[in-house]
């Protein structure tokens, strides 16, 4: 029963006046039976067209598509369409619309059944009064409500909906949608819909196939939908999956118009002053830590070393990064310090895409935020806690973390193990933007998270959270975050890179002077950045080490610059691989070396240092340690990851990289 | 006081006739007096001495012509029948011509409709065919058929058949996309499809050339006629009275000719209006 319908590496062109054009290249999916399914995605992305091959009324030009193993070679009744314009015969009342198709099709069973079958599924939409109309004397949702009874009348084993309810108001649409949901439930439905309405697929479907745009389009990622049947219109906006479910799908959409934008662009490398290239796109994503970009972009130092065209993209979340950089669309980007790692081992999409960092630009900065009624209910420390989670097993603790690569997520995780809760088991994380969590945590769907500043901050200044560890707390001076950029293009613009270095080391420095800290914090608190207040943003000692619960202080613990805390250090990043491997992220590399080789890049680093007179830089050497008195063994991480108690299932491979080459310009 | 008493009973109660006049005073009477200045301007040229041309007046003045115009359902035996008798002898003709056309063009239509290659292999004979004048088939029609009663319906069937044929093709592809799907989806028998799709789909289509048509085939009836010669109908009737320079004949006639020619034209556009209620 697994595969009712199977669409194998099915590719169609469009023959054009001129070429021709790829409308869908390598789509493989399959449907269960009694399985509803959206496609989603723009305009023109093909969605139709790909219904229209399960239909039979079109062909794929490659590829194969299958009902029960069987290929499709034309149209038939067995795949009801409902199409947009309820394709309704306006000679033919609405009976007799629903009787052509039941006499033709059963023809073989005697008068009185089929006339009964038309009459049940004219009932069955509620049409009894309007059955002797014709469709010019029905409303749209009538109409639809028609071509719904058509459809069904024929027990088709699947149901394809082209858009169907596109094109009513939103107050028939929405019992329609109620009427088809109770319909599909009550027999079984096996139905395939094209949609571009968000929240419709989210209420109907049990998984959601979202498009990436043409030419060429293809599945961009799948969604599933865990809200349970029967579902209501009403119901399905309060569970906690609606909301996360509906982002990511907007996240999807939104990021597919970007590339589009991107593509139409199409920037020219501008080389000047001998680097390779001046013309960068900066990816960013508003925190306090992303001051030195700020400030680089604000205060002119791109401009100082020779990178006239910088533009600051700002992301909303780190997967807005990592499709940025993924996709080439930005050429470096403020990144979690795991995740050069977590990419070059595959971290995204299981393929592994070579990332390279030789800057540190920010260590501290992080806190465990709880909400106020955990707080009240007397959690103060995590022994509170584990205690609070130990007495109500049956209830889900969901704590937010803004990326699996993220220090945040790591030192979430290893504060939580080494305080005997298991980060997988005993509480729920959910990856969330950094900027929605205070909302999150206002509106009760988080317990509590572990983010940058300034987010932790203003929960307690609004009162819905405490701090109740900060990272200083946790690994005092633990890297933050860092700057990224891809193998290839580190490979194609090697002085870029150092002039890029350069302008962030030298912002960084200028961030650290408490003399410019009214300046910077100025500048954060700009919507063009941060975009929050500025009594919120706080930039400070980076050594002082309180948290005062329940009273919310300075976390002015950022730390920008100095003491060696610029330079990449490879015992670091094995640290984070090691953490990420531990949770099962990610495999370890069994190559570890040669990845830490490969990512971290202290000579690019140090050509900046030179450059820039700066020659008293510290190395930071030696084991780390952690608040718990663990030290971790560079030399032998494997060791280390079995030595743990807590830890999920971890996998050792060889991370096949390919060899380095340069970004085709 | 007294004609404020009468005025204010004109306001509070107008006769029926101002009723009438009010409702339908622009769409009788604008029409009317428009008729009547254009006969006026007609007959006042007539005086002049201008043209040779008589005026409207003398359909009366002229006995022949006036007993034409009172008596159409007179009968002398032979071509000597009234009016009412030569314009039925015409109809009866038309008809003839109008119904081959009907048949030929509608069925011929659709099979070209449904026939990319068909249209394509006809489409430039129907659109050279459908420029010949009917009075230039008449010599053709003769050579051919050898018969004058069945050459003149043959030109009345080549002047209707076209726009029924054409417009028929033009409906029968332009089925919406959405009515085929349906029988692609249903997989309709080629019999269900033509009388539940094809045929109410084409329909409007089908009847917008038969409108075209019966204009037509009525204006052809004068060349028809004139090529049989010698019979009962109202192009003869006219070529003859010109033969013999009864000029108020003729006028009269060309009376009958646009009188019936509307009233066919709005017939057709009736029956269509019951068939395709909208």
């Amino acid at each position: 029963m697994s595969a009712f319908v199977a669409i194998e590496n099915l590719e169609k062109v469009f023959p054009l006046n001129q070429g021709e054009y790829l409308a869908l290249k390598g789509i493989d999916l399959t449907i269960k039976k009694g399985e509803f399914v959206s496609l989603i995605g723009h305009s023109g992305c093909g969605k139709s067209t790909l219904l229209n091959m399960i239909s039979g009324l079109d062909f794929p030009t490659d590829g194969l598509v299958t009902l029960e193993g069987q290929r499709i070679k034309k149209p038939g009744p067995d795949r009801m369409v409902v199409f947009q314009n309820y394709s309704l015969l306006p000679w033919l009342t609405a009976r007799e619309n629903i009787a052509l198709a039941v006499d033709e099709v059963m023809g073989d069973l005697p008068k009185a059944d089929r006339d009964a079958m038309v009459q049940t599924h004219i009932d069955m939409v509620g049409l009894k009064q309007a059955a002797e109309k014709r469709p010019g004397q029905l409303s749209g949702g009538m109409k639809q409500r028609v071509a719904i009874a058509r459809a069904l009348a024929l027990k088709p084993k699947l149901l394809l909906l082209d858009e169907p309810f596109g094109a009513l108001d939103a107050l028939t649409r929405g019992n329609l949608q109620e009427k088809l949901m109770q319909i599909c439930e009550e027999n079984q439905v096996t139905a395939v819909m094209v949609t571009h309405d968000v929240d419709e697929a989210v209420l109907l479907s049990d998984r959601i196939v979202m498009l990436t745009n043409g030419p060429g389009s293809k599945i961009g990622q799948i969604l599933e939908v865990d809200i349970p049947r029967p579902r209501k219109r009403m119901e399905v906006v309060e569970h906690p999956s609606y909301y996360k479910l509906r982002s990511e799908m907007i996240y999807f959409l939104n990021q597919q118009k970007r590339v589009k934008k991107i593509r139409a662009r199409k920037v020219e490398v501008v080389a000047k002053h001998g680097l390779e290239k001046v013309n960068l796109e900066i990816g960013f994503v508003p925190l306090t830590a992303c001051a030195p970009l700020a400030i680089a972009k604000e205060k002119g130092f791109f401009e100082k070393y020779g990178l006239d065209e910088v533009n600051l993209v700002r992301e909303t979340s780190w997967r807005g990064i990592v499709d940025g950089i993924a996709g080439g669309y930005i050429d470096a980007a403020q990144m979690p310090s795991g995740m050069p790692v977590w990419l070059t081992v595959g971290g995204h999409e299981d393929r592994p895409l070579p990332t390279v960092t030789s800057l540190t630009m920010s260590r501290n900065g992080n806190a465990v935020t709880l909400s106020k009624k955990l707080f009240d209910a007397g959690v103060q420390t995590a022994a509170d806690f584990k205690k609070l989670l130990r007495e109500t097993p049956g209830k889900s603790h969901i704590l937010g973390m803004v990326h699996p690569s993220s220090m945040h997520n790591l030192l979430l995780r290893y504060w939580l193990a080494a305080n005997e809760i298991d980060p997988d088991h005993d509480v729920h994380l959910e990856t969330i933007p950094p900027a929605q969590m205070v909302v999150d945590l206002k509106a009760g769907s988080i317990d509590g998270y572990c983010v940058g500043s300034p987010w932790n901050l203003r929960a307690a200044m609004e009162g819905v959270g405490v701090t109740i560890a900060t990272d200083l707390e946790i690994w005092q001076g633990h890297p933050g975050k860092v700057l990224g950029v891809r193998e290839d293009w580190a490979n194609a613009y090697p002085n870029t890179h150092v002039a890029l270095v350069k302008a962030l080391l030298d912002a960084c420095r200028y961030c650290s002077d408490p003399a410019n800290h009214l300046e910077v914090r100025k500048i954060l608190s700009d919507r063009a950045y941060v975009g929050t207040r500025e009594e919120y943003i706080h930039l400070g000692d980076p050594q002082e080490l309180t948290c005062d619960l329940g009273n919310p202080i300075e976390y002015a613990h950022h730390w920008f610059y100095g003491e060696g805390s610029n330079r990449p250090s490879r015992t670091e990043h094995l640290w984070m691989m090691a953490q990420m491997a531990r949770w099962g992220d990610v495999p370890f590399p069994r190559n570890w070396l040669e990845v830490l080789e490969r990512v971290v890049r202290p000579t690019t680093y140090s050509i900046a240092a030179r450059e820039l007179g700066l020659l008293d830089e510290k190395f930071r050497r030696g084991a780390i340690e952690l608040f718990d008195g663990s030290a971790f063994d560079a030399e032998d991480p494997i060791s280390y990851l079995n030595s743990l108690a807590i830890k999920a299932n971890i996998s050792i491979a060889e991370v096949h990289l390919d060899p380095p080459r340069i970004l085709a310009a | 006081m007294a004609p404020s008493v009468s005025r204010s009973n004109g306001i509070s109660k107008p006769s029926a006739f101002e009723q009438w006049l009010k409702k339908n005073g622009s769409t009788i009477l604008l029409p009317a007096i428009g008729i009547l200045g254009f006969l006026t301007i007609w007959q006042l040229i007539a005086w002049s001495g201008v043209t040779r041309l008589p005026g409207p007046l003398s359909v009366f003045t002229d006995e022949r012509t006036r007993t034409l115009l009172l008596y159409p359902f007179y009968d002398r035996g032979g071509l000597d029948k009234g009016l009412f008798w030569q314009t039925m002898a015409s109809l009866v003709r038309v008809a003839q011509g109008y119904t081959i056309a009907a048949v030929v063009g509608i069925s011929l239509g659709i099979l070209v409709g449904l026939s990319p290659a068909i249209d394509k292999a006809l489409d430039p004979v129907f659109q050279f065919l459908r420029m010949i004048a009917p009075l230039a088939w008449v010599p053709i029609a003769l050579v051919t058929f050898q018969q004058p009663e069945i050459s003149a319906i043959f030109v009345i069937f080549v002047t209707a058949v076209w726009p029924i044929l054409i417009n028929t093709t033009v409906g029968v592809k332009q089925i919406p996309q959405d009515y085929i799907n349906v029988k692609q989806v249903l997989q309709l028998k080629q019999k269900t499809f033509f009388f539940k799709i094809l045929f109410p789909s084409a329909l409007p289509y089908i009847f917008t050339g038969l409108r075209i048509a019966i204009g037509l085939s009525w204006l052809a009836i004068i060349a028809a006629e004139i090529v049989i010669g010698g019979t009962l109908g109202i192009g003869f009737f006219i070529w003859d009275a010109y033969q013999q320079n009864y000029v108020s004949e003729i006028i009269l006639g060309v009376v009958y000719i646009g009188a019936v020619g509307l009233i066919l034209d709005r017939a057709v556009a009736y029956i269509q209006t019951l068939i395709l209620p909208e």
